[in-house]
This record gives structure tokens, C-alpha cells and sequence, in this order.
């Protein structure tokens, strides 16, 4: 079984971080799906469905902790399940890959408008990393008329934080670039953070962009509000039936140039790509379905995947032999 | 620091011009001077190290950041003493001295990683203490240091791990006693930060140092003892006298010149 050399090349862009975004990631991984419908060359319904399976497992192995792609992977596959012909699938492939991007950019623009009603005239915003709902969010309450100010952290190694500056500054908002390590140093004059999500746990915490923590627990420490932007479809479903969140290393090279490396043997570089900001110093979920507190994340998750997850627990089976007592009977 | 040594070396040549001395013997006490206190604040670094390697825990992580020469010799000290430590160094922008100082622990043999300042947070939970040098102590406990080490501290508290200053007493800053607030300069040149060099239209915000509260600070170490950070001031009377004498260094070399003649 051979994936599309297009999907392939996909594939690579985003675990190349060429495309990169918990959102864009999400409409890149659909839009492969539905390269990889349309360039299916068989007939037989079975062989396009294990060809689909095949190219799905290709997309989701990019990025391990990005959950938008996995869920827009399995939104493309759960309706291709239903296909009574090959090209029924295609068409219906090609069909829920639209769907999925139209709807996934439409939840940006309703976020910005949602969130956008909790920034004030005359707030400054802190935002980290590049995240188009947090954008989106910004750059609405600017347009609107609140005359507001920015800081985009660089947000080390890649310097996202970047692209978010000229964001901004093309929308308008006078921005300021600041260090990662300055975040407390400027709190104060903060009155609003606003930040993306990698992936929403059933508990409620935010999985993001590496530092996004620590900026929380600053604002926390300092009493300035924080607000995650995010579509639905970074909520995670395994979570709630216990599965840990796994936290991708990038390669030391992103921090170090590899001559420097080559020549300390003792020094290693760690660069995780994400942390995890617990619940507790989080204001708000801004989400395209309205606003939710954090730990009310399992409501979303019930409404999208109860019955998916219901099924999941049926076939959690306890093994009494092995399973060490609660109690000794003798 | 300066500031405390500028003070010392008008004390030398203050007394040498009381006693009647030629310029060139004044300049000879100066040279004299200077050399003493190399020796000293050498003598103080070592000891401070020393100090602060019994609180250290074998097999300990040990996280810092930017580029102490107490730090440095701590960790030398740890080695000599066949202490296995790791240390987690993070890389410090914009300076990026912590990128020099992970080098350089490595070479000395430490196991040591290299992390990026936003990653405090999430290794703070495999950390054993925190270590970190000081720019200034201000008389209330208050260390200034390079900046992003109030976030480090703040995690570390957050965590319930301790963390340690380690400096010298030629880094108190009297005149913080009478109010005077310590300047902390900022960086607005895109062309001086390492990775935007050739970026030259962003607006730019680079503080180089940060203020991290007393409460943050579990013990500042230095030749003089292992103390809280509240009780700085007792180590700033017995340097500097109680009420401390604050010297305005500026007018008393105004006074030096006019009695030279330039």
C-alpha cells in the first residue's frame, strides 16, 4: 500500500514545522486527506479504505501532541467509514475535508468576535508564540476602535513570536518584540494575555507553546487575567479515559548549531516543544461555541465524543485474577 | 559592584593625598589597592562557593542561568569535592551567556543541558535547587540579576524548590538603604540581539536585568555566611557602618580633580 506522494509531501511540511499551528496543522492534515481521495487510483471500496487508514497514520505520526491533527484526521475518517462504493468514499472524503477547513476557519473568525468583547479599550496584550485564534482575538477588538497595545514574546528557539509581531503590526496594533525571559518584568503593565492551544485535556489544562506556563504563572502571581483561544477540535477525547498527553522533543539543532554540539560531549540540549498550563491559572476558554471556564472542558468533549467514549469504556475489562485485591480474604 | 569599588579606590587615594603624598606614590597605593582587592573579591568568590557547595545534595539537578563566575566556581567546587551534580542551564537572552556557561561547565566535566529561558516551568519539577549569581543585592533582599532569573525564581517557588543567591558582599548596594532604586538599562538596538541582527524595523523591548523579591530567595550565600535575604542588612552595617555613610562618589571626584588640577 503506497500514500500519495502528495500526502507525503505534506506530511513532511508539517513535521518539518514549515506549516505549523495547531489550526493550520488541522486544515493542512484535511486537505491531505482529501489529496489523498482524489488521487486514490484503484476500485476496490476495501483497498481505498486500508489506502485511507494508511495515509492517516502517515499524517498523525508528524506531530505527536498536536491533537487538532489526529481529530481532523478521524472527523475525514469516520464519515469515509460509511461509504458503500470507492467513489462514494471519495466524494464523501472530499466532502468532510471541506467541511472540516471551512468550518475550522470560520471558528477563527467567531472566536476573534467572541473574545474580542473581553478586551477593553486601552488594554495592553501579551500573546506568545502564533496562535491565529489568539490573533484573531487582537486584531478584531483593534478593528472594533479599542485602541489597545501589544507584547509578542520571541518565543525561543523558533522565534514564532515574530510572525505574530507582523501580524499585528500589519492589522495595525502597535506591538512590542520582548524576550522570553522578560515576561515577569513586564506583568505589570500587562492587563490581558491571550494565547492559543495545542490541545485541551479533559481536566482542563492547555497544553501550548513551551513557556506558555510560566507566562500564566506570572500573570497569575501578578493578578492579570489569561484567556486560551481555541477551536473544539483541540479538546481531546483520549484524555478522558486516562491517556497522558505526550510532549514532543524537538532536536537540539533548533537551539545550538550542531558544531557547537559535536564538540562538548557532555552537554546535551533538552527543547521541548510544549508545557502544560494547569487549569487554575486559566481565566477562560474562548472557544467558537462561546466561553467556557477550563475545567469545564469535559462538556465539550461529552457533547463531541460521548458516545465514541462510552463505547471506549465498555471495552476497558478488568482482569480479576490479576488484578490485586482490594481486600485479603484470608 | 563598581560603584563599591570606584568607593574603595577614592578611599586610597583620599587618605594618600591626606598624608602628603607625592601623585606617583598615590598611584602606586592605587595599584596596590587594586590588586588587594582582586585578591579579595578572588578570596570572597572562593569562599562563597564553598559555602554554597555544602547545600548541595549528591546526585542533585541543579538549574541556573546566565553567566556567575560564584556559580562557575561552585560547580568546580562540587567536582573537586567528587560530587555528581547535573546542571540545567538556560540559555539567557539576549545575552545568551548561559550558552557560554554550559560550554564551559561541560568542559569541566558536568553532565549539563541546555534548555531555552521559556522552559523554566516545565523541568522545574526535576530540579533540586536553583542557582543563580547576582548583579546587586538591594537592602531589602531584593536581587537584581539578569533578567528572566525572578521568572526562574518564581517557578522554583511555585514548585517548592529552593533557591540560592550566590554572590559577594562587593555586589550590596548601600545607597538602596536611603532609597535609591537600582537602574536597570534596556536594550532597544535590534542589531545587538542575537537572531534578529538583520530584522531592523521591529520595535524592540530587551531588559537585560530583572528584580527578584526577597520572598523568592530561600538564602543569599557569600564569604560572610549562608543569611535570608531580609537579613542582608545586617552584613551591609558591618561593611559599611550603621547609619550607613553614603558616599556621592561623583562630587568627591569633582573635589579630587579640582585638588590635582585635572
Amino acid at each position: 500500500m503506497k500514500a500519495s506522494p502528495k500526502v507525503l509531501k505534506i506530511a513532511q511540511l508539517i513535521r518539518d514545522m514549515r506549516v505549523r499551528g495547531a489550526g493550520r496543522i488541522a486544515r493542512a492534515a484535511a486537505y491531505a486527506m482529501k489529496v489523498a481521495a482524489l488521487e486514490y487510483q484503484g476500485s476496490s471500496l476495501d483497498d481505498y479504505l486500508t489506502y485511507m487508514r494508511h495515509s492517516a497514520q502517515i499524517l498523525t505520526s508528524t506531530r505527536p501532541t498536536a491533537v487538532s491533527l489526529h481529530n481532523a484526521v478521524r472527523y475525514v475518517m469516520n464519515k469515509v467509514r460509511r461509504a458503500s462504493s470507492c467513489e462514494e468514499g471519495v466524494e464523501i472524503a472530499v466532502k468532510a475535508a471541506d467541511n472540516f477547513i471551512d468550518s475550522s476557519l470560520n471558528a477563527v473568525r467567531i472566536i476573534g468576535e467572541i473574545g474580542s468583547r473581553l478586551i477593553e479599550d486601552g488594554d495592553t496584550v501579551l500573546t506568545h508564540c502564533n496562535s491565529s485564534a489568539a490573533l484573531s482575538i487582537i486584531k478584531t477588538a483593534y478593528r472594533k476602535g479599542k485602541n489597545i497595545v501589544a507584547y509578542a514574546t520571541e518565543t525561543r528557539p523558533k522565534f514564532q513570536g515574530l510572525l505574530s509581531y507582523r501580524e499585528l503590526v500589519d492589522a495595525g496594533v502597535p506591538t512590542t518584540l520582548i524576550p522570553d525571559s522578560a515576561v515577569r518584568y513586564f506583568i505589570r503593565d500587562v492587563d490581558k494575555v491571550v494565547v492559543g492551544a495545542d490541545t485541551v485535556t479533559a481536566n482542563g489544562a492547555v497544553v501550548n507553546k513551551i513557556g506558555t506556563s510560566l507566562i500564566a504563572l506570572a500573570a497569575y502571581e501578578a493578578g492579570v487575567k489569561l484567556y486560551v483561544a481555541t477551536e473544539t477540535y483541540k479538546f481531546s477525547p483520549a484524555t478522558i479515559l486516562g491517556e497522558l498527553v505526550e510532549i514532543e522533543e524537538r532536536g537540539a539543532e533548533e537551539v545550538l548549531p550542531t558544531y557547537t554540539l559535536l564538540k562538548l560531549t557532555n552537554l546535551k540540549v533538552r527543547n521541548p516543544a510544549f508545557d502544560v498550563t494547569p487549569p487554575e491559572y486559566i481565566d477562560a476558554i474562548i472557544t467558537e461555541r462561546g466561553i467556557i471556564p477550563p475545567k469545564a472542558a469535559a462538556l465539550i468533549l461529552l457533547e463531541d465524543y460521548g458516545t465514541e467514549v462510552a463505547e471506549e469504556l465498555t471495552k476497558v475489562t478488568i482482569d480479576l485474577e490479576e488484578s490485586t485485591p482490594l481486600y485479603s480474604t484470608d | 559592584m563598581l560603584f563599591n569599588v570606584m568607593k574603595r579606590m577614592l578611599d586610597y587615594i583620599e587618605s594618600g593625598m591626606r598624608m602628603g603624598a607625592s601623585k606617583s606614590e598615590v598611584a602606586k597605593m592605587v595599584e596596590e589597592g587594586v590588586g588587594a582587592m582582586r585578591r579579595e573579591i578572588e578570596n570572597a568568590i572562593s569562599l562563597a562557593a564553598t559555602l554554597g557547595a555544602r547545600r548541595v545534595r549528591e546526585n542533585a539537578s541543579l538549574l541556573t542561568c546566565s553567566y556567575s563566575r560564584v556559580v562557575k566556581m561552585l560547580f568546580s567546587r562540587l567536582k573537586s569535592e567528587g560530587k555528581r551534580v547535573r546542571a540545567f542551564v538556560t540559555e539567557s537572552r539576549p545575552g545568551g551567556e548561559g550558552i557560554r556557561l554550559a560550554q564551559e561547565l561541560s568542559e569541566m566535566g558536568i553532565e549539563t543541558e541546555l534548555i531555552v529561558d521559556s522552559s523554566v516551568r516545565h523541568f522545574m519539577k526535576e530540579m533540586d535547587m536553583v542557582v543563580t549569581g547576582a548583579e546587586a543585592i538591594a537592602a531589602n533582599g531584593a536581587v537584581v540579576n539578569k533578567v528572566g532569573t525572578s521568572l526562574i525564581a518564581l517557578a522554583a517557588n511555585e514548585a517548592r524548590v529552593r533557591t540560592f543567591v550566590l554572590t559577594t558582599t562587593h555586589k550590596f548596594s548601600a545607597e538602596t538603604i536611603f532609597g535609591e532604586l537600582v537602574k536597570l538599562p534596556v536594550m532597544r538596538d535590534v542589531s545587538l540581539l542575537p537572531g534578529l541582527e538583520k530584522r531592523r524595523d521591529l520595535n524592540v523591548c530587551y531588559p537585560l536585568f530583572d528584580v527578584t523579591p526577597p520572598r523568592y530567595v530561600d538564602a543569599i550565600i557569600t564569604e560572610k555566611g549562608v543569611v535570608a535575604p531580609e537579613a542582608v542588612i545586617l552584613l551591609v552595617r558591618e561593611l559599611h557602618g550603621w547609619p550607613t555613610e553614603v558616599h556621592d562618589l561623583i562630587s568627591r571626584l569633582e573635589k579630587l580633580v579640582e585638588v590635582v588640577g585635572g
